[in-house]
């Protein structure tokens, strides 16, 4: 009998120390919310990020480690999307490790809503006015601010030399600004490039779009999928046109069917069958580095094509990421002396841009670099253009729900194009959907 | 007393070496369960409050359109693939069960292989695969003069089913024919032999005797794909992500997709569950049908 009883125990034992340390984690952070390495206790601070994000700071690391010998970085890279639902779960068991994210714009509203990372108001104080100030409406909830703007990406046109001149159409940047001011221009000379030399304007797929183009179409316009209160605002018809032009495009067969930044239409860059990429700043990057490194002296950066000459904004903004700390981070002081030093400092902010091609959200005086030509891009020097997009950008933000309908657009393109849906239809659809699946009217 | 202790401890001590494996379960399968037929109730973005919703996402999920498409999708699926699946994996198994095949162990690999491959890995290899543009299937079948315009393998929502099939039944091909195998090796040698005296061609004694006796176990296949199909995530999630227009939707990818892209955990809960009651009904259907004979 007693044998059995002592087997019980153990037993009991086993389970009941199992669950407490499943369930223990919770209990973690109210406990060791004391102040924490003041002193020169070494501290490390562990940072989920993307790859081509912490490239950016690598370029500071040397210089951080100087400044602040105690504290200690580790970056752990994963995918920016799987990123964020792994944070979801970090932070729903209030989990102290990581003590930093990085977090795209595209969904830093979403990513705020859920309270999970640090109040950063008071530290952000000194920056609100350095910074372009779109970037920090989607890192407010209530009045407070959750994350710190690191990067913008400005829209801009590249666009291929060798095809504009055989399709008979200017070459320097200045003239081409002037030759295609608006997207009807921009569709006469697709029609241009198309029939003289055979390729497409741009890449695009029908039935799996990012929209990126079309986002950045509605950004400069100051449209959205939602208005400024919040309502749905896609079966606008202002919306409308800025679709129905695309779908113009893609019927008349000037659009290279793949979707934007995918490997089959950096394919298509590579083999000269894209003349333009409508796109934010790091493209340039991805032109040079990834698809078409051979390619050098053929491109060339200008503005964007507005919707009609009248408009007040020419650019708009696609991307750009922040830096936030995690609420139950055991090193917040810390943390925000990382943050500081690599997003709030000219100095690093810089050394991005030239290095890694991070078009900075801070607002630079002005500083030498911005009129160094690029060697690729036809001695041009490109982040004079990158700056004035910038500062003609329609002040806007992504909002918490626009990753469902930037999925929920894919459709509407789809249903288009395979469906024989019109537009207006399409877009109805879309809207009713957003409706009821965001709760917004 | 030496005695009834003896029994005691043999009345107890199975319950304590199977003890582990049920303490796991309660753990890591039994509790998340349970908690995710509390979650279906609630309204709940990941972190922060949960508020009681009652019945409402069930609500919402029987008038939501996307639901019953992903269940339309898989059995489609399904039909696709699981009739050529499952006679072609009886068609291998017989022929390496059969004395004159040379090569058997290496068949036999080079079918299963493909299900311990990393699906990930896989999957990124069938986009190349796939790929509209400059993919190798749609260069070969140009160059041998099959189609003169590339087949659209992942944009168009027939397409994108089948290639989603394809790619699932070259995964599980090898593993149902293993099997499938071992159903085949339990049929006496006698009663091919009785046959062949009787005078039974080859294929008459594959239909009247390897595929009657191998009911059972082909019933088994069909449970574990109807469910596997059912489920399917990475193969869509990857070659399609769902697209196009949700025509390789699963529900667990629909379950995937609202709790960690939509941050919508009451909802994907209740996908969740329905989605359990849906399999086990199936699956005791399944069973029925097929067992009503023996």
């Amino acid at each position: 009998m007693k044998r059995k009883s002592t087997l019980f125990a153990l037993v009991a034992c086993l389970m009941i120390s199992l669950l407490t340390s499943a369930c223990s984690s919770s209990e973690q952070p109210a406990a060791s919310n004391e102040p924490s390495s003041t002193g020169n206790d070494p501290v490390k601070l562990v940072v989920w990020i993307w790859e081509t994000a912490k490239d950016g700071l690598d370029l500071n690391m040397e210089a951080f480690q100087a400044k602040y010998p105690n504290i200690e970085v580790e970056f752990q890279t994963m995918k920016s999307t799987d990123l964020y639902s792994k944070y979801l779960i970090t932070s729903s068991t209030s989990d102290a490790v990581p003590d930093i994210i990085a977090v795209e714009s595209t969904n830093l509203s979403q990513i705020v809503q859920i309270d999970s990372l640090l109040d950063i108001t008071d530290r952000v104080e000194p920056y609100k006015d350095k910074m372009s100030a779109y970037k920090w409406e989607d890192a407010t909830k209530d009045g407070k601010i959750y994350a710190m703007p690191w990067d913008s990406g400005p829209v801009v046109m590249f666009y291929r030399n060798d095809l504009f001149a055989e399709a008979g159409l200017p070459t320097d940047p200045e003239e081409v600004a002037q030759k295609i001011q608006t997207w009807e221009d921009y569709y006469e000379a697709a029609k241009l490039v198309k029939e003289k030399t055979g390729a497409y304007m741009y890449g695009d797929s029908k039935t799996n779009s990012s929209s990126r183009m079309f986002e950045s179409m509605m950004w400069q316009r100051g449209l959205w999928y939602f208005d400024n209160n919040g309502n749905v605002a896609v079966d606008s018809p202002e919306v409308k046109e800025s679709a129905d032009f695309l779908i113009k495009m893609q019927k008349e067969e000037l659009v290279f069917d793949a979707r934007a930044n995918t490997d089959q239409w950096g394919n298509g860059i590579r083999d000269g069958k894209i003349a333009t990429v409508v796109g934010g700043s790091w493209h340039d990057a991805i032109i040079e580095n990834q698809y078409s490194p051979s390619d050098a002296g053929k491109w060339s950066i200008t503005m964007m094509p507005k919707w009609s000459k009248e408009d007040a904004y020419t650019g708009a903004n696609q991307g750009g990421a922040n830096l936030a700390i995690n609420k139950n981070s055991k090193h917040p002081e810390e943390a925000w002396n990382f943050i500081e030093f690599m997003l709030g400092n000219e100095e690093s902010q810089v050394k991005m841009m030239t290095g890694a091609g991070l078009f900075p959200a801070l607002l630079l005086g002005d500083d030498v670099s911005m009129d160094e030509a690029s060697a690729y891009f036809n001695n041009q020097p490109i982040r004079k253009v990158y700056a004035q997009s910038l500062a003609n950008t329609y002040p806007l933000a992504y909002t918490s729900d626009f990753p469902m309908a930037n999925k929920l657009m894919t459709d509407v393109w789809a249903k288009v194009f395979l469906n024989d849906m019109s537009s207006e239809q399409a877009l109805k659809e879309m809207a009713n959907e957003l409706r009821s699946k965001t709760k917004r009217n | 007393m030496k005695t009834s202790r003896w029994n005691k401890q043999l009345l107890f001590a199975p319950y304590i070496y199977i003890s582990p494996y049920f303490i796991l379960f309660f753990i890591f399968s039994l509790y998340p369960i349970l908690y995710s037929f509390y979650l279906s109730f609630t309204d709940w973005n990941g972190s922060g409050e949960k508020t009681m919703v009652g019945f409402s996402n069930y609500v919402e999920l029987f008038g939501d359109r996307s639901f019953w498409l992903s269940l339309w999708n898989s059995s489609l699926i399904f039909l696709m693939y699981v009739p050529v699946m499952l006679f072609l994996g009886l068609i291998f198994a017989s022929l390496l069960n059969s004395n004159w095949m040379v090569g058997k162990g290496f068949f036999r690999m080079a079918l299963f292989v493909p299900n311990f491959v990393s699906v990930v890995a896989v999957s990124f290899v069938f986009v190349l695969l796939f790929n509209t543009q400059d993919g190798l299937i749609n260069s070969v079948l140009r160059n041998i003069g099959l189609i003169d315009r590339p087949l659209p393998w992942l944009e168009s929502p027939w397409w994108a089913r089948l290639s989603v099939a394809m790619m699932v039944m070259y995964r599980w091909l090898g593993y149902n024919m293993l099997l499938l195998m071992t159903g085949l090796q339990n049929i006496s040698k006698d009663l091919y032999e009785a046959a062949y005296v009787d005078g039974a061609t080859k294929w008459k004694s594959f239909f009247f005797i390897t595929i009657p006796l191998v009911k059972k176990m082909l019933l088994f296949c069909t449970v574990l794909s109807t469910i596997g199909t059912f489920s399917l995530f990475t193969e869509p999630f990857i070659l399609t992500q769902g697209g196009p227009l949700n025509s390789t939707l699963t529900p667990v990818l629909m379950l995937y997709t609202e709790s960690f892209q939509n941050f919508n955990f009451g909802y994907a809960s209740s996908i969740a569950v329905c989605f359990f009651i849906l399999m086990m009904v199936i699956s005791l259907l399944q069973m029925r049908v097929f067992d009503d004979k023996d």
